[in-house]
């Protein structure tokens, strides 16, 4: 394999696990905001 | 706080582009500005250590960030140290596994295997293990020890710090080192515009390691609103 292929490989690599963790940061964050207004609303539910 | 004010997303998002922009000069300073290093060194695959080794600093940042807010829980008692910390060992985490990957990668062409059991390689992988310990003993600890648990395991893993950094001065090692703090000035076989990506990634990955971190406090901030709202419901 050639030095190219070997830096794509890193490369690819490398972008795909920060690219990973920033899709589970958006996925984490969406789902609690969701929970969030989910609580939300009870809580304005049992208020009133 | 259940929301960051409308200011603090404007931050963020300015930190986000600001990160991104210089990920892609730096990109493009170490693929096409940066001249290709001897045969020796790896010739083309050498361009990864424009992105290991400012990976590496990120992950040392990162867990010095762990070190300081640890200490800084442990005095205060304050959540909010405690989320710092725990953010910053899982960004910490997600740079040092890079360090672990693209290092291999190199070593196979260069030296004829994937990993050796030597000072820097093996100091590097307790690092890591030692920041993924603390991220499980997070998950797994009862909870109403797990932050100070955890601040104990974030103030001892920081000793490693140092020893990965300067194993390659004070053993021998198949790893390459950079200049030396004894002779600062030895070469390190970069030119000027090598230098230029170099110092270009290091401020690249800076910027993005603290827009994720930045992204993961925010994260941490909602996961404790959702807890509040639910004892409170409870």
């Amino acid at each position: 394999m050639s030095d190219t292929s070997w830096l794509f490989i890193a490369f690819t690599a490398m972008w795909i696990g920060i690219g990973a963790y920033l899709v589970s940061l958006a996925a984490r964050q969406r789902r609690l905001e969701a929970r969030l207004e989910q609580l939300t609303g009870s809580q304005s539910a049992r208020e009133e | 706080m259940t929301q960051p004010t409308r200011g603090a997303s404007e931050r963020l998002r300015y930190l986000g582009v600001a990160a991104w922009l210089a990920v892609a000069a730096s990109i493009y300073l170490a693929l096409f500005v940066a001249r290709e290093a001897e045969a020796a060194a790896g010739g083309q695959l050498q361009r990864i250590f424009y992105f290991h080794v400012p990976s590496a600093w990120v992950a040392y940042l990162a867990f010095a960030i762990v070190f300081v807010a640890s200490i800084a829980y442990l005095r205060t008692r304050s959540v909010r140290w405690d989320l710092l910390a725990h953010s910053a060992a899982e960004v910490g985490v997600v740079f040092c596994t890079i360090v672990l990957i693209t290092g291999p990668i190199w070593a196979r062409p260069v030296w004829g295997t994937w990993w050796q059991w030597d000072a820097r390689l093996t100091s590097a992988f307790v690092m890591w293990l030692t920041y993924v310990g603390y991220l499980l003993l997070r998950t797994l600890a009862p909870e109403p020890q797990t932050p100070r648990l955890a601040a104990v395991v974030g103030i001892v893993g920081v000793v490693n710090i140092p020893i990965v950094h300067f194993s390659v001065y004070w053993w021998r090692t198949l790893h390459p080192s950079g200049p030396s703090p004894a002779n600062p000035s030895s070469s390190s076989g970069l030119g000027g515009p090598e230098l230029a990506a170099f110092f270009a990634a290091l401020v690249a990955f800076t910027l993005l390691s603290m827009w994720l971190l930045a992204l993961r406090v925010r994260l941490g901030r909602a996961q404790q609103a959702v807890a509040r709202l639910e004892l409170g419901l409870s």
